[in-house]
């Protein structure tokens, strides 16, 4: 509720306007607010559909190279569950693997539910790598 | 689920390669190797101890999420285009 709403219905309820008064006031109040603020406040946030992944490169031969990459984040979300069916012998084989390779990360101690909410709050990260032969952007559109 | 793969292929020199693919009638005659496909991973899951009707459920998910994929590499003038949709 607006401070001015507010005011009017203080006003109402200490009894110094009646409520024809108020309902005028209020509706004087509306009319005097400009449409676009509030159908912009009202709209809800877009969700991102798609990560995307581009590169800009240009190779030793001087020939330029472009990658554009496009997953639906429903395929990674699915992909997440993926990891749930993962047995465990192969998660330790995994971790061998990493620690083996100066890694270390435990993939048992990661759970499907936080990599949801990795993914929830994916569509508000955007990476940006600036080099003089190569441009990568990675990001939630 | 998919409906169409698209595939195009571009080279220098020569005429760019377009190939569309409808996933459904493929899958279709590819029926026999698919459900010999999914009972291998049927008597994979068991022998792993992975519970079938879940990672059928998520095989399911993945594949339906597939749609919008697009992958395009372009090298001078080389380029690789394949889309899902």
């Amino acid at each position: 509720m607006n401070e001015q709403r507010k005011d009017i219905l203080d006003l109402l309820a200490e009894g110094k306007i009646t409520a024809e008064e108020a309902e005028q006031l209020i509706a004087a109040l509306e009319r005097d607010q400009p449409p676009a603020a509030s159908s912009l406040d009202a709209r809800p946030k877009g969700k991102a559909k798609y990560l995307r992944v581009m590169v800009d490169a240009v190779d030793e031969n001087g020939e330029p190279g472009r990658i554009n990459v496009r997953v639906p984040l429903q395929l990674l979300r699915a992909g997440v569950r993926l990891t749930a069916l993962i047995p465990p012998q192969a998660l330790g084989k995994a971790n061998a693997e990493l620690h083996k390779s100066g890694v270390p990360f435990d993939l048992t101690q990661l759970k499907p539910e936080q990599l949801e909410a990795l993914l929830e709050h994916l569509d508000e990260m955007t990476v940006e790598v600036d080099q003089p032969d190569a441009k990568v952007r990675v990001f939630c559109e | 689920m998919p409906q169409l793969l698209t595939v195009r292929v571009k080279r220098p020199g020569g005429r760019p390669i377009r190939i569309w693919v409808p996933v459904l009638p493929v899958v279709l005659v590819l029926a026999p190797v698919v459900v010999l496909a999914l009972l291998a991973a049927a008597v994979a899951c068991l022998v792993y101890r992975i519970s079938v009707a879940r990672a059928l459920g998520t095989g399911w998910r993945i594949v339906s999420a597939l749609p919008g994929t697009r992958v395009d590499f372009t090298q001078g003038r080389t380029a690789v285009l394949v889309a899902i949709r």
